[in-house]
């Protein structure tokens, strides 16, 4: 359990920017050897209050002691001396350079010497993999690594400092629920060598389960210290966003038994096999599984980006083929893809610019050139009905949160209006107070008569929003609950255990 | 052993080539084989050797320089008119002169890099033009024959570390400019290998932000990676001068890309963070092999550019494919 020492006591904490509070009269106490959660959602100033903390930035008002001493107005170089570490989301490791050099980067800028001794370096990082009980190749590159491994790196890289608070700034979305566990074996770890950890999180997922205590942070304002045994997933939702979430179930109405997507036997090699399902107008399927159960590719595959080895597509029952994405867009299928930032948006372009990049045929004026026009009026309208908050349709979509940007990319397959609509994890990495309202969308589409697929790894919005739902493992479909079965009162139970079964599964594999 | 577990894919490629070639030239035209050419061919690579290592020092931080000739040429030209007009005969002076300007010159760079926070290729191609037009109004361009250059560059010129006899009688030997080029290389591996500094310079090329984290300050940085490339052009330039014997200072201008490409070709990689000083070193031996030696297969120097081209664009296709199998496996579409 938590010692008795504080490491960082945090006392009516105020930080304003320009005309903006962002953090008012937050107290926070931080134990050796205590694993807390920040909790809060995006922009409710968490993670101002890390900087505070980590000497980044200085607090307006209020008092800081750390290890007993007061520093109020402390520099990141005070605070990393005071053994304060702080592990981006980014993780600001460096991609071409070696393990070693990673883990003992800090450690060497700190000491200064002005001359490196490879066989150093390698002690260096090797004692701090010890640490931790890893093994990683010393002489490997950052960018061989999986995320997983890389994000070992960086905790490893800040015990070099003799760490003994350890923030994490969303450590677990990028992972596989395998890596999750063993990050969360090795925080436990840590735990017991008495370094205190705080993640940072606006998810409600397994850092929760290792958690001492949690902190929820709502716009600037403390609501209050949880013990973590004693709060659940619902109230945490509550207090995060100040109301409450519940998410509607959804239940198909649609008569028509007509299918508008089938899919037969299709294979690709090393991606998934002998995949068929068949979705109909008004559908919500989903597809869930592991990282890495094919679904992706998968998707892809039906988007006309991942050419399948066999099998048949059809679409309202005509056999078809789909080379490319315009094909795809021509059939009326749309995709929003896992990796919004890199494979949906463009970042550096406005809100418009991305809303309307799939009908810009239906924009194009008699020579050619786009109706900026009627681009700009669909724009406002999709800013509007999915209330994402922005200032105007002009706003570039990389200065939006992540919820804002998920839904400009849901807007602009709306624009398109497809009669299938496939959505890969729409909500990582997604506030709740977002997800609800993508969720709302979901559903709204389906109950107007588009047939919708839905690849998620929670098992809860898969039970909330889907009608039908196929489970995964290594490319193959292992079982499909139908419309009745979704109907009772265990399903979520059922599901869970059969993907954790999988898990078990899938970790004999792998030794 | 451990040397050869360290060559990488790039450098067997090359070396693979260079190899190949030499033994096609060799068995059209035995006289290929012999100290004269390697003599020959050490001799006109100094200079590009030296700029080389400053090249691959900026490409590693994640920069680009292109007036590193204007620098060198700015800064011989210049030691050359002061030694001439001032009687200056002493060796140390004069490198001394051209290097504080060479250094100047790169603080130069790095100061607008800093304060401007542009893309270095934009900065530095613009101060390639300011400088050697500053240099043009400051010092002129007049041609410097070689009865008229001071007696220290004549010796450089001429002067031999070991010479021996060819098969026909003639004198060869191998020219003191090794001496300088073998200490550039060391002290850029030095630097880039066994320093904080070159740590950082591989950090700050990978990703800056991070750099800047783990507690570099990379302005100043900056300020030793371009004052390190001035300090080489500076070096290079009175090479370049002793090793022409007589100088038209225009001459050297629009030789940077070529030195770049030899670093591209050594595998440094574009974007930063990555290059190898032996790579770098085959890149530049390469270009000199066309350079030198095509006539040995009666073509003419004219097919250099084209053979550098095709070795260069080969490389680069290589690497687009690698990245771009690996992009889909990570369904990443870059077309």
């Amino acid at each position: 359990m938590a010692g008795t020492n504080n490491i960082v006591v945090a006392e009516h904490i105020c930080k304003s920017y320009v005309g903006v509070q962002a953090l008012s009269d937050v107290s926070i106490t931080i134990k050796e050897g205590e694993i807390k959660c920040l909790a809060g959602e995006n922009g409710c100033g968490k993670s101002t209050f890390v900087k505070i903390i980590a000497g980044v930035e200085n607090a307006t008002s209020g008092t800081i002691r750390i290890n007993g001493r007061e520093m109020t107005k402390h520099s990141a170089k005070d605070a990393i001396n005071e053994g304060i570490q702080v592990i981006f989301q980014d993780l600001s490791l460096f991609g071409a350079m070696s393990v070693a050099e990673n883990i003992a980067m800090n450690k060497l800028v700190k000491e200064g010497k002005p001359l490196t001794n490879d066989r150093e370096i390698k002690r260096i990082a090797k004692e701090a993999l010890d640490l931790i009980g890893v093994d990683i190749p010393l002489d490997a590159q950052i960018q061989e690594l999986s995320i997983a491994n890389r994000q070992l790196i960086a905790i490893c890289r800040a015990l070099t400092l003799d760490a003994k608070l350890l923030f994490m700034d969303e450590p677990t979305t990028a992972l596989t629920k395998n890596e999750v566990d063993r990050l969360l074996e090795i925080v436990l770890g840590l735990k017991a060598r008495n370094i205190a950890i705080v993640f940072i999180s606006h998810k409600l997922d397994e850092v929760m389960r290792i958690a001492d205590s949690i902190t929820v942070i709502r716009d600037g304002h403390k609501i209050g210290d949880f013990d973590a045994a004693e709060i659940d997933a619902a109230k945490l939702a509550y207090y995060m966003t100040g109301r409450q979430v519940d998410y509607q179930h959804y239940h198909r109405d649609d008569a028509a038994e007509a299918s508008l997507l089938e899919v037969r036997n299709l294979t690709k090699k090393g991606n998934y096999e002998d995949i068929s399902l068949n979705l109909r107008k008004g559908d919500i399927l989903g597809l869930t599984g592991l990282l890495g159960a094919g679904r992706t590719e998968l998707a892809f595959s039906i988007f006309g980006m991942n050419r399948p080895d066999s099998g048949e597509i059809f679409v309202e029952g005509k056999k078809v083929t789909i080379n490319d994405p315009d094909d795809a867009i021509d059939l009326g299928i749309g995709l929003v893809p896992e990796e919004r930032a890199t494979q949906g948006l463009f970042l550096s372009k406005s809100v418009n610019e991305n809303v309307a990049a799939a009908i810009l045929k239906r924009l194009k004026g008699f020579m050619g050139n786009i109706n900026s026009g009627k681009s700009r009026d669909l724009a406002k309208e999709a800013i509007g009905q999915f209330r994402i908050k922005v200032y105007d349709e002009d706003t570039v979509v990389s200065t939006l949160s992540g919820g804002n940007q998920q839904k400009a990319l849901i807007a602009r397959w709306a624009a398109s209006k497809p009669k299938i609509f496939i959505l890969d994890t729409p909500t990582v990495g997604i506030d709740i107070g977002s997800k609800a309202e993508i969720y709302e969308y979901i559903q709204k589409f389906a109950a107007e008569g588009m047939g919708i697929i839905l690849i998620s790894d929670e098992v809860e919005e898969i039970v909330a929003n889907c009608n039908r739902v196929i489970v995964m493992f290594n490319g193959r479909k292992v079982k499909e609950y139908t419309e009745e079965e979704m109907l009772s009162p265990d399903i979520k139970e059922q599901i869970n255990s059969l993907v954790e079964s999988g898990k078990t599964a899938g970790k004999e594999e792998a030794s | 052993m451990k040397f050869l577990k360290k060559i990488d894919k790039t450098q067997r490629f090359l070396i693979v080539i260079i190899a190949v070639y030499c033994i096609v030239v060799a068995s059209r035209n035995s006289a290929f084989l012999s100290l004269s050419t390697l003599f020959a061919l050490i001799r006109s690579a100094a200079g590009t050797t030296i700029l080389s290592m400053g090249v691959l020092m900026v490409m590693i931080s994640g920069g680009i320089d292109v007036s590193f000739p204007a620098i060198a040429i700015f800064g011989g030209y210049t030691s050359l008119r002061v030694c001439m007009a001032q009687g200056i005969t002493n060796m140390f002076l004069t490198f001394l002169i051209s290097i504080a300007i060479g250094i100047l010159l790169g603080f130069g760079n790095a100061i607008l890099v800093n304060i401007l926070k542009l893309e270095p290729f934009i900065i530095t191609l613009s101060t390639a033009s300011v400088y050697f037009g500053l240099m043009t109004i400051l010092v002129g361009t007049k041609n410097v024959g070689a009865t008229d250059l001071p007696p220290q560059f004549r010796t450089l010129s001429s002067l031999k570390l070991i010479t021996t006899t060819n098969q026909y009688g003639g004198k060869i030997g191998l020219s003191v400019f090794i001496i300088p080029v073998v200490l550039c290389i060391v002290l850029t591996w030095f630097i880039l290998r066994k320093t904080l500094i070159g740590k950082g310079i591989f950090a700050m090329g990978c990703n800056t932000e991070a750099a800047r984290r783990a507690g570099f300050n990379v302005n100043l940085l900056r300020f030793f990676i371009y004052g390190y490339a001035g300090f080489l052009g500076g070096v290079m330039g009175i090479i370049y001068i002793a090793g022409t014997n007589s100088v038209n200072p225009v001459s050297l201008v629009g030789t940077e890309m070529s030195v770049i490409a030899c670093v591209v070709i050594g595998g440094a990689s574009p974007s930063g963070g990555y290059g190898t000083i032996f790579g770098t070193i085959l890149g530049v031996i390469l270009y000199y092999l066309f350079n030198q030696t095509l006539v040995y297969l009666g073509l003419s120097a004219s097919w250099q550019d084209f053979f550098m081209g095709i070795v260069l664009l080969f490389s680069l296709i290589t690497t687009s494919w690698q990245r771009r199998v690996q992009n889909r496996k990570n369904f990443i579409y870059t077309e």
